[in-house]
Parts: C-alpha cells; sequence; structure tokens
C-alpha cells in the first residue's frame, strides 16, 4: 500500500509542477501585449505605467528566472495582486473557496444519493420499464445543460413560486444551485453506476454467492456492492472535479459568491494574476481530491492493500 | 484403457443405492431478440447416492446449463427451465420458491466453478467467504463457524489455516483456491456436489490433486458429484457413470467402463479418439475437435434429425430426416443413434 | 472521464477490429451505424441528427425570417402560428434564430472536435510509435493535464484567447486534447503490434512513412467514430462558455448566448430562453443516443450473448 500511495504523491507533485510552469507562463501565451489587455480598460494609463506593470509582473526577465521568482513567491504564499484594485490573490481566493467547496460537496451529496441508488436499481432490475425509464430519465439529465436546468429552477422556485430568495450566500441560496449541479451529475453517476453494477452481477463471484445459498439481500449488499464501490469510489473523486467545473457556471447563473465567479469575472476584465491563481488553485484542489480517493480506493481493495 | 477403467471403477451395482437427485425430461430455454432457444432439450437421469456422475460435451452442449438449471442459478430474467422435474428429497427444485431454493444451496446442493480467482469475491477475506454459509445453513456462531472453516481448510489440506483466513483471495494460488470453494461448497455437508469444469483452469499437476481431492470427500462423506467437464481424461479418472451431451441432448449414456471400451455414439468415439494420451489426464483442444469435423450449430441453426448428423462421418439421409431416439443398446447403456451397431470397439 | 476514455477505448477497438487493414471505412461505418440502429434509441439519435444537419444546410429557406431581423414582429411576443417559437426583446423572430443557431452548432461541432482529433491523434500516435522517454513525457503530460476538467482548460484557454465564438471553439477543442490522445494512444498500440506494421518495419520504411502511411490510414476510422460521439460534449461546453459571455456574442443566434441574453425577459417571455436551451438539449441528445447505440452494437459482450 505504502508503495502505491507514493507512487500517487509522486504524481500530484507531478501535476503541481507542470501546473505550476503552465500558469506562470499563461502569460505570455495571450497573443499581443498582455500588459496592454490588462489595462485596455483602465482609461488613461501611460506607456511608462504599462512599463512599471511589466517591470513588477517581472515580465521583461528571461523566462527560467520568471518561474523561479514565480515558484519563490508561491512558496511563501503570495500569489501577487489583482490588476483592478491591487488586491491580494490568495486572500480573494481563499475568502470564495469555502463558498466553492460547500456548493460543490452539496451537490456531490444529492448526485450520490441519486445516481447511486437509481443506478444500483436499475442495475438491479435490467431489462425491466423500470430499468427503461430510470436510463432514458438518465440521458436526458445527461443531455441537459445545467446553465438551462438552474435557470428554470431559478425562476420557478425563486422567482415565480418564492420559495427561495433569487440571489445571495445562505443556506436558503444554496438549495437551488446544489439541486441543478446534483441533478444533471447524478445523472452521470447513475449511468455508470448501472454500467459498473452489471458488470459486477455478472462477474462468477456473484453467482458463487447464490450458490452458497445467501439471502439477497446479503449477495446485493455484502458482494455485489462492496465489490462494486472500488470503482464507484474512484469514479466519485472524478465527479467532485467536475462538480468544481459545474460551479463554475452554476454560480454565475445563482449569483452564488464563489471563486467561480471571481473566476469568470477577472476573465472579463483579463485580470491575469486573479486568473493564474484561480487556476492554480483549482489544480490543488483537484491534486488533494484525487490523494484523498487514492487513500480511501487503497483501504477498499484488498489487492492494494496488502 | 480398457483395463484401466475397469479395475481402477470399482462401482458396485448402480441399482441398490438409493436415488438422491432424479432429473425428469428437463428442458431449459432462452428468451433472446430472435426468439427462444432450448439449451437443454429432455435431459433425463438419476444420480445415486455417493455417484460420481460425468457430464461430458464440447462447450454449447447444455451441460453447464443443466447443472445451473439444477442449482435454480439459470442467468435471470433470460434463462428459464420450460419443462421437466429435478427431484431432490421428495420435492420438484424447478417449481421451489426462490426463499426456498436459498435454503438448500450451499446445503443440500452446492456447486463449484470452473475459474476459481473469478469465483470468489476479490475484496471480502477468504475467512469470511467461508464462514457466511455456515452461518446462514448451519446457525452457528461466528466464532464457531470460524472453527468449522478452519476443519474445512485442514481436510482439503491448506497449510496454516488459522492464518490464511485473514487472507484475500488474490494472496492465494490457483490450485489453493479451488481447494477453498470445494472446501466452502462441502462447509454443510451437501448431499449432491456440482462441480463444472472444476480442473481446466488449472495446471495438470494442480488438476490431478484437485480431483483427488474431491474423490477422497466423496469416499468420506457419501456425497454424490455430478462432474461437469469437456475432458475425456479427467472423465476416465473420476467417473463412475458418464453422459455425453451434444445440443442440449444426451446422446450416449452409461458406466464409464462400457463408454470407454465401447462407445455406442459416433460423437463420443470422436471425443476419445481426440484425447492425446487415451486414458491420460489431459486438456482436450476445445475449439476444434481434430477427430471431429465442424464445430457445434448454433442453437438457432440446428439441423433437422440427428443434430450431430452434419459433422458424422456415418451419417445417412435418415439421419438427417430422423432424430434417433434414445435408447437402450447394450444393458445399462443407452445412446441416441441409427448406426451404433456400426462402431467399432475401441482397441 | 476514465469511463468515457475506457468505453471510448472499446468502441474505437471495436470499431477498428474486424476489418483488415485499411479497407472500407464507410462500409464500416455503415456497418456500425446499421447495426447500432437496430437499438431503438440510436435510431431516434441518427433521426435527430439528421434534422439538426438538414436545419443548418436549409436555414435560409426554412426560417422565416432573418436571424437579426429586428422588428420582424412586435417585441416579447408569444408563440403563435406566425411566430413559432415567439419573439425577443427586439422582435426578432426565436425561431429562426433557433435554426440559424443550428448552423453555429455544427460549426461548433466540426472545428472544436476537429482541433482535438488532430492534435490528440498526433500526441497519441507519435507517443505510441515512439515509446520509451517520447511515449513517457507525452502522455504523463496529458495524464496530468486530463485531471482538470475540460471546464477548467477551456476557461483558461479563453482566459488567454479572450472572449469570442472562434475563440471559445478553439478553447473547447483544446479541452479535448488530453482525451483524444489518450484514445488515440492506445489504439495505436495495438494496431503497431499488428502484422502489417512489423512487415513495413522490417522492409525498411522510415519514421515518417511508418506512421503515416501505414499507422495513420488504420487509427484514424475508429478515431472517427469516437469523435462523433466526442460532438455532444464539445456542443454543451461551447454553448456553457457563450452563456458565460465568454464565447459568441451578441446579436450572434448561437443559442448559449441566446438563453443568456434571454434570462433577463424570463418572467415575461420565458420562451426566448427556453427554446434555444431545448434546442441545446435535443442536440446533445442526440449524439449521446447515437454514441449509446453504437457503444452497444459495438460492445463485445452484447454480441457475445
Amino acid at each position: 500500500m505504502a508503495r502505491f500511495l507514493i507512487q500517487r504523491l509522486l504524481a500530484a507533485i507531478l501535476t503541481i509542477f507542470v501546473t505550476t510552469v503552465a500558469v506562470s507562463m499563461l502569460i505570455h501565451l495571450v497573443p499581443g501585449d498582455p500588459v496592454q489587455i490588462m489595462y485596455a480598460q483602465s482609461q488613461g494609463t501611460t506607456p511608462e505605467q504599462l512599463e512599471a506593470v511589466r517591470e513588477r509582473l517581472g515580465l521583461n526577465d528571461p523566462l527560467y528566472q520568471q518561474y523561479l521568482s514565480y515558484v519563490g513567491r508561491l512558496l511563501q504564499g503570495d500569489l501577487g495582486v489583482t490588476i483592478r484594485g491591487e488586491q491580494p490573490v490568495l486572500e480573494l481566493l481563499l475568502l470564495r473557496l469555502p463558498n466553492t467547496l460547500i456548493l460543490a460537496s452539496s451537490a456531490l451529496l444529492i448526485a450520490s444519493a441519486i445516481g447511486l441508488s437509481f443506478g444500483f436499481l436499475a442495475a438491479y432490475k435490467r431489462g425491466t420499464w423500470l430499468d427503461t425509464t430510470l436510463m432514458t430519465t438518465a440521458i436526458l439529465g445527461v443531455s441537459m445543460p445545467h446553465f438551462w436546468l438552474g435557470l428554470i429552477l431559478l425562476f420557478y422556485f425563486a422567482v415565480h413560486l418564492g420559495w427561495f430568495p433569487v440571489a445571495g450566500s445562505g443556506f436558503p441560496n444554496l438549495v437551488l444551485p446544489a439541486v441543478t449541479l446534483g441533478l444533471t451529475n447524478a445523472a452521470i453517476i447513475a449511468r455508470l453506476t448501472r454500467s459498473s453494477m452489471i458488470d459486477i452481477f455478472d462477474q462468477d463471484f456473484v453467482r458463487t454467492a447464490h450458490a452458497k445459498g445467501l439471502p439477497k439481500a446479503m449477495v446485493l449488499y455484502r458482494h455485489a456492492l462492496r465489490a462494486g464501490l472500488v470503482p464507484i469510489v474512484t469514479m466519485m473523486g472524478l465527479q467532485f472535479t467536475y462538480m468544481m467545473g459545474g460551479a463554475i457556471v452554476v454560480e454565475n447563473v445563482f449569483g452564488w459568491n464563489g471563486v467561480g465567479r471571481m473566476a469568470i469575472q477577472a476573465i472579463f476584465q483579463r485580470d491575469y494574476p486573479l486568473i493564474q491563481g484561480f487556476i492554480l488553485m483549482f489544480a490543488i484542489v483537484v491534486v488533494l481530491v484525487s490523494i484523498l480517493m487514492d487513500v480511501i480506493y487503497a483501504f477498499l481493495d484488498p489487492r492494494i492493500r496488502h | 484403457m480398457n483395463d484401466v477403467a475397469e479395475t481402477e471403477h470399482t462401482v458396485p451395482a448402480a441399482d441398490s443405492r438409493e436415488t438422491v437427485l432424479s432429473v425428469q425430461d428437463l428442458s431449459t430455454e432462452f428468451r433472446g431478440k430472435k426468439g427462444s432457444v432450448r439449451a437443454v432439450d429432455g435431459m433425463s437421469f438419476d444420480l445415486k447416492k455417493g455417484e460420481i456422475l460425468s457430464i461430458v460435451g464440447e462447450s454449447g452442449s447444455g451441460k453447464s446449463v443443466t447443472s445451473l438449471s439444477i442449482m435454480g442459478l439459470l442467468p435471470y430474467p433470460t434463462g428459464h427451465i420450460a419443462e421437466g422435474r429435478i427431484l431432490f428429497e421428495g420435492r420438484d427444485l424447478a417449481t421451489l420458491s426462490d426463499r426456498e431454493m436459498r435454503k438448500l444451496r450451499g446445503a443440500g446442493l452446492s456447486m463449484i466453478f470452473q475459474e476459481p480467482l473469478t469465483s470468489l469475491n476479490p475484496v471480502l477475506s477468504i475467512g469470511r467467504q467461508m464462514t457466511e454459509g455456515i452461518i446462514q445453513h448451519l446457525g452457528l456462531s461466528r466464532e464457531e463457524a470460524k472453527k468449522r472453516a478452519i476443519e474445512m481448510m485442514r481436510r482439503v489440506s491448506i497449510p496454516a489455516p488459522e492464518a490464511r483466513l485473514k487472507d484475500y483471495p488474490h494472496q492465494y494460488s490457483g490450485g489453493m483456491l479451488q481447494r477453498i470453494m470445494i472446501a466452502i461448497s462441502m462447509s454443510c455437508d451437501p448431499r449432491i456436489l456440482i462441480a463444472d469444469e472444476p480442473t481446466t483452469a488449472l495446471d495438470v499437476t494442480i488438476q490431478a490433486q484437485i480431483l483427488e481431492l474431491m474423490r477422497n470427500l466423496r469416499d468420506r462423506t457419501g456425497a454424490s458429484i455430478v462432474l461437469i467437464t469437456h475432458d475425456m481424461g479427467v472423465v476416465a479418472e473420476m467417473a463412475d457413470r458418464v453422459i455425453v451431451m451434444y445440443c442440449g441432448r444426451k446422446v450416449e449414456e452409461g458406466r464409464v467402463d462400457r463408454i470407454f471400451a465401447r462407445p455406442k455414439h459416433p460423437y463420443t468415439l470422436g471425443l476419445l479418439r481426440s484425447l492425446p494420451v487415451l486414458g491420460h489426464a489431459g486438456p482436450v483442444g476445445s475449439a476444434e475437435l481434430a477427430e471431429i469435423p465442424g464445430v457445434v450449430p448454433s442453437l438457432d441453426a440446428l439441423p433437422p434429425g440427428c443434430r450431430f448428423s452434419d459433422r458424422c462421418r456415418f451419417a445417412t439421409d435418415r439421419c438427417r430426416a430422423e432424430n434417433p431416439p434414445f435408447e437402450e443398446a447394450e444393458p445399462g447403456h443407452f445412446t441416441a443413434c441409427w448406426h451404433s451397431e456400426k462402431l467399432e470397439p475401441l482397441a | 472521464m476514465q469511463q468515457r476514455v475506457k468505453s471510448a477505448i472499446d468502441i474505437a477497438a471495436a470499431a477498428g477490429s474486424g476489418a483488415p487493414a485499411r479497407v472500407g471505412f464507410g462500409r464500416r461505418m455503415v456497418a456500425v451505424l446499421g447495426a447500432a440502429t437496430a437499438n431503438r434509441g440510436a435510431k431516434v439519435g441518427l433521426v435527430l441528427v439528421g434534422i439538426l444537419i438538414v436545419v443548418a444546410v436549409f436555414a435560409p429557406w426554412i426560417a422565416p425570417y432573418g436571424s437579426d431581423q429586428m422588428g420582424a414582429g412586435m417585441g416579447l411576443m408569444p408563440p403563435s402560428a406566425d411566430y413559432w417559437f415567439g419573439t425577443d426583446e427586439f422582435g426578432r423572430d426565436v425561431f429562426s434564430r433557433v435554426v440559424y443557431g443550428a448552423r453555429l452548432t455544427i460549426q461548433v461541432g466540426v472545428i472544436a472536435v476537429g482541433i482535438s482529433l488532430t492534435v490528440g491523434t498526433l500526441m497519441g500516435l507519435i507517443a505510441g510509435y515512439a515509446g520509451g522517454w517520447v511515449e513517457r513525457i507525452l502522455m504523463r503530460l496529458v495524464d496530468v493535464v486530463f485531471s482538470f476538467t475540460e471546464t477548467l482548460i477551456a476557461l483558461a484557454a479563453v482566459a488567454v484567447l479572450g472572449p469570442s465564438l472562434t475563440n471559445a471553439m478553439i478553447a473547447v477543442g483544446i479541452a479535448a486534447i488530453p482525451f483524444y490522445a489518450r484514445v488515440a494512444y492506445s489504439v495505436t498500440l495495438v494496431e503497431r503490434n499488428k502484422a502489417y506494421f512489423d512487415a513495413a518495419y522490417v522492409a525498411g520504411a522510415g519514421h515518417l512513412r511508418l506512421i503515416f502511411i501505414h499507422l495513420l490510414p488504420n487509427i484514424l476510422p475508429p478515431l472517427i467514430v469516437v469523435a462523433t460521439l466526442g460532438v455532444s460534449s464539445a456542443v454543451l461546453a461551447a454553448a456553457g462558455l457563450s452563456f458565460l459571455g465568454l464565447g459568441a456574442q451578441p446579436p450572434s443566434p448561437e443559442w448559449g448566448a441566446m438563453l443568456s441574453a434571454g434570462r433577463d425577459y424570463f418572467t415575461q417571455a420565458s420562451w426566448i430562453m427556453i427554446y434555444p436551451g431545448l434546442a441545446i438539449m435535443v442536440t446533445v441528445l442526440a449524439f449521446n443516443l447515437l454514441g449509446d447505440g453504437i457503444r452497444e452494437a459495438l460492445d463485445p459482450r452484447q454480441k457475445a450473448k
């Protein structure tokens, strides 16, 4: 197990390394002069001021030096300041990150509760009308753009019925975005769960469990579900990263004050330090989640545990 | 071969023993996209106490489906028993409810499969998988069940059973896992053990050990064994009586010595001729038998008349038109062939 | 995502196998589609894709009004016999706009998938052909990029390029490169173990010849099948970017952008938002249904039964 985890840890470090390289070089990929683009929206910036910014961002240094000083500042927790307002990027991100994490986790909770149970049920009742109904719903669900579903839910439940506030960041505001994100992903989870459980139901060891005369529930839960959990947990980790990605869009529909909404504003404003910080932060969250999933995975699968 | 079979298989007069399982006119069908196919068609046999009955045939002959029908393990919802009775201890298994069947499986009847590695759950410990059936059927406590599991592991010669209970399937070798499977299947004293190709996935040396183990267990417990195999070598080593199946039907049935000495069906003859060294336990090439041209026809495209007619070198127009009845050719030796008298005894 | 790759690789393997090297992609495609359409869902998907293409091609004849024709009717008129999907705040016919939007959607699908397919195939092909450290570095890199969601990669790309529909297409295309690279890589590994490759190698064919004359024509057909199925996620992602204002800009009749503009009028005129959303959903659904059907038709386990 230690060897497996060390391998995964090395992979994680590599991911972070590649991300820092990509993020620090991002600004040089911008077609045209990035500094001019950044300040295009602010009036009356003189060429001298632009040159000062260029100097401050170290854009005149050789690339390797830029990278090294970027990592150096990173290690001190310095992600730079925003172009607009000159606020520290790290602080801004950390202020909003919890909101995004809460949204993504609640959505994951909803998605798993619905997706796992429906997927399991469809696999168990495979070929019946129930399976067909559930899977038809699921394919509609995966095809539904979540920004559209979000708007419909928002206007129906918040505007029309007035059950939820239209904007804000309290618990009642969490419900609709979490449901929006949860429902579309529930459909994905249901489809994956169904196919992975069908694979499991076809396994020889399930037949063996039946041949032993175990009660049906024991075959289903102890044998099939236990074995099915391993691929499903792996899938959950990936789902969480999807939720983080989906949150970017959904936050904008509902005005949920998370990092996604801030990131989109940053892109509009061409606020590159903030965009860079956002991408790096996202990468770190993805890496942390995948490490967590690897640990759970190693714990669940005896083939790795031993 | 003849001598070997006659000396090794000292079979008591079959009729004197009690019948533990009686399959009568069993037909099993599978529903598919193009309608139903009959994988087993009118199968009948009696299994005596302590007897080892071998059902032989290529894949697709219906031998495995027969065993799954008996165990009530047909794939749901496609497979089902269309006709016939399966009498076990005075009850017809074909009509039992799911719940009643579960009480019998693993207790009265148990089964082992071809692939020991995939037949055990990779994420549960061997101990768990050994004890759960014992707890279920014998109503023992966890501790008592563990003791029984250890005893069973000793019986199948697993070294250091106490320590190995905690291990998982991937920590065992294939041969050891098949021993575990046998231990599990025997742990609730079944009257019948159905073994579906139990040695096919194993090395030849391990095969012999597993077969000997099964024979010893039979001698010790008096359980009957239905041994499903495509390997005539295994049959020669193990069986008292043989049923040869082809395309869902019995084509020949009799005592093992008779069948090996004087096969009455061209298909059986072909199977025997395909043995690398007659009487030696070795795997037969499964895809295509050297002695029998062609392959098993698909169940939805069976030839009219005798189902073996398009691969048979004795086939005549009658064979292609009329299905031969399953009849006694010699006392206790049955076959379904119009030309059984033309077959020469094997030297 | 891992599952998506796995299933895509299965599809590619199945679509690539069976036929001898370099023979009849067209016939194979027809066979695959034929087998797939035994599936009811796939039939529906195929019909819907057909309708989408017809609508896109014949948009000027189908649409009663121009896509930007203001005052085609009064502002915010509900759906009626004259204005099937109603009119928007400028009195533009929503139906006509949705019809013209189909053109942009097809464009997005073709360009975005084209980019990811081309670059991904080259990466996978080179990694699979070269082996050694080239393989390790390329595929490791693909894995790393892959661990982020496509949304993030697309956002980063738009952030660099700046918002516009073209840039959104490019961004979505870039985001899916790792996906195609992985599929191409695994297909290449299969192909280079086949006899024809060994024969060409032994005959002394050079690197370029081996890659482009021998491997590429053989890995391309299955990849194109996979790419067809990838259209659904590309369309969805591009519409999302436009919705956020990072893709198509008003007055473009791009469905995501229309939806975004329509949200301000939802309470008075929900149709402005409902129909473009429905159009996105039906398009994505069509490709998903087709994909499921092809997957099922090619699934070796299904065939065995």
